[in-house]
C-alpha cells in the first residue's frame, strides 16, 4: 500500500512539474498591428482600374518561435452595399515580394516581426474607375479587410483574423494625392 | 589530371507525379560519366514518393503535445506535428522511451541519444517551411528505401555510384542511402558545404564528377607509399 501511494505521489509531482515547465515555456503569440498600418496609396491606375497598397506590421510577442503558415487578405464589399466595382486583394511579405498571391510559410523568431504589403485592386464594372470610386465616396462606403493568418507553433495550428477598414475617405485622399502627384510631375 | 568537381543540376519542381530516377535521367542527360557519383536531396526523393503530409491532416495525440515541448525550438520535432509525424512513423511508445532515455543521457552529458533511439525518421522529418513552395506548408518525411533508390539511379545512368543525402547550410551532411561500394561518411564530407544550395535554387541533384578517378589515384598513391 505504501509503495502504491508513493508511486501515485511521484506521478502527481511529475505531472505538476511538466505542467509548470510547459506553462513557463509559453508559446508564440502573433499580432498584426492593423491600427498602426500605413495609409493606402495608389500604386497603379488605368481608366478601368485603381490599385492601392499599404503596409501592416506584425510581431511575434510570445516566448517561442512561431510559423505563419499562410496569410491572406479577405476584403468584404458585398454588392448589396456597393455594386460599382470588382475587388481583388493580395498580400505579400515586405522582405519576400511576389505577385502570385501565394504566401510562403515563414518562421518568425520570438520577439521579432516584420511587415506585409496589402494590395487592393478595384475594377470598374461600368464607366471609369474614377467615377466608380467617386460614387463609392458619395455613398460613404467603407470596406473592411480581414487579414487572415494561420499559425503553427508549439500548440496545434489555429487561424486568426485581424480587421482593418479601408475607408472611402482614405480612398478619396489617395486618388487626390495621385492626381496632385501627376500634375506636379 | 581529373579533379573532384561538384556540379549542381537544376530541375523544375518535382512532385509525387514524378519518378525520381526518370527525372534525374532527364535533367542530367549527357552530363554523367562512368567515374561520376550522382547525389540527390532526400527531401525531394521523399516528395516524389508522396511522403508529405499537411498539419491539418494529422490527428495529434496528447503525448505529442507534451513531448514536443522538450525539443529545442529550432528542431523539426519541436512542433506538435513534427512530433506526431515521428510517432506515426516510429510508434509513440518508442518515441516516449527514446525521450526518457535521451533526457537521462543528457543529464550525464551525452547528447543525441534521443535521435539514436527514436528511429531513422527522427533526424529526417522536415517541419513546415523546411522545403520550398508548394511544399512549404507540409511536413516531409524521410524517403523510403533510399539504398534501393540509389542502386536504381546507378543502374539506369551507368555511373560509378549514387547517393541520397540530407544536407543543410549548418554544415550538417548525412547520406541516408547509397549504392554498394560507396563510403557514406566520405560522401557526406564531400557534400558538407551544401552544393544543393537552398530550396529556392531548385538544384536537388549534384553530380560529383570524377569521384572514381580521384579515388583510384588516392589508392595508387597509398600503395606506392
Amino acid at each position: 500500500m505504501e509503495i502504491l501511494v508513493t508511486i501515485v505521489i511521484v506521478v502527481i509531482i511529475m505531472a505538476i512539474a511538466v505542467w509548470l515547465f510547459i506553462a513557463k515555456q509559453g508559446d508564440a503569440d502573433f499580432e498584426f498591428k492593423v491600427n498602426e498600418r500605413t495609409e493606402f496609396i495608389v500604386v497603379d491606375q488605368t481608366e478601368k482600374t485603381a490599385t492601392f497598397s499599404c503596409k501592416v506590421a506584425f510581431i511575434n510577442k510570445g516566448s517561442q518561435d512561431g510559423t505563419i503558415m499562410d496569410a491572406y487578405p479577405r476584403h468584404l464589399l458585398p454588392y448589396e452595399q456597393f455594386d460599382g466595382v470588382e475587388v481583388t486583394s493580395r498580400m505579400e511579405l515586405t522582405t519576400a515580394p511576389r505577385t502570385d498571391n501565394y504566401f510562403e510559410a515563414v518562421i518568425i523568431p520570438k520577439g521579432t516581426g516584420g511587415s506585409v504589403i496589402v494590395t487592393v485592386t478595384f475594377t470598374a464594372k461600368t464607366g471609369t474607375i474614377r467615377d466608380a470610386l467617386q460614387n463609392l465616396y458619395d455613398l460613404s462606403v467603407d470596406m473592411p479587410i480581414d487579414i487572415v493568418y494561420q499559425i503553427v507553433a508549439r500548440t496545434p495550428w489555429y487561424i486568426h483574423k485581424a480587421r482593418m477598414i479601408m475607408t472611402c475617405d482614405e480612398i478619396n485622399r489617395a486618388m487626390q494625392a495621385k492626381d496632385t502627384a501627376k500634375w506636379e510631375g | 589530371m581529373a579533379e573532384l568537381e561538384l556540379k549542381p543540376v537544376g530541375t523544375r519542381i518535382l512532385t509525387d507525379k514524378d519518378n525520381i530516377v526518370d527525372m534525374i535521367e532527364k535533367y542530367t542527360k549527357g552530363d554523367i560519366g562512368p567515374d561520376d557519383v550522382v547525389s540527390v536531396a532526400e527531401s525531394v526523393v521523399a516528395i516524389t514518393q508522396g511522403r508529405v503530409a499537411r498539419p491539418e491532416d494529422f490527428k495529434v495525440c496528447f503525448l505529442a503535445k507534451i513531448l514536443c515541448r522538450f525539443v529545442p525550438q529550432k528542431g523539426s520535432l519541436s512542433s506538435v506535428y513534427g512530433m506526431q509525424s515521428l510517432m506515426d512513423a516510429e510508434g509513440k511508445w518508442r518515441v516516449l522511451f527514446a525521450m526518457i532515455i535521451g533526457m537521462f543521457a543528457k543529464i550525464v552529458g551525452k547528447n543525441g541519444v534521443f535521435y539514436e533511439l527514436a528511429g531513422s525518421h527522427a533526424a529526417l522529418v522536415d517541419d513546415v517551411t523546411g522545403t520550398m513552395p508548394p511544399f512549404d506548408k507540409c511536413l516531409v518525411y524521410g524517403p523510403l528505401e533510399a539504398n534501393n533508390v540509389a542502386e536504381e539511379i546507378k543502374r539506369r545512368l551507368g555511373c560509378y555510384g549514387a547517393a541520397v543525402a540530407d544536407v543543410n547550410d549548418l554544415k550538417r551532411a548525412l547520406v541516408v542511402g547509397a549504392s554498394t561500394g560507396l563510403d557514406p561518411k566520405k560522401l557526406a564530407h564531400i557534400l558538407i558545404d551544401n552544393p544543393f544550395g537552398n530550396a529556392s535554387q531548385r538544384t536537388p541533384i549534384v553530380i560529383i564528377k570524377n569521384y572514381a578517378a580521384v579515388e583510384r589515384r588516392t589508392e595508387n598513391l597509398l600503395t606506392v607509399e
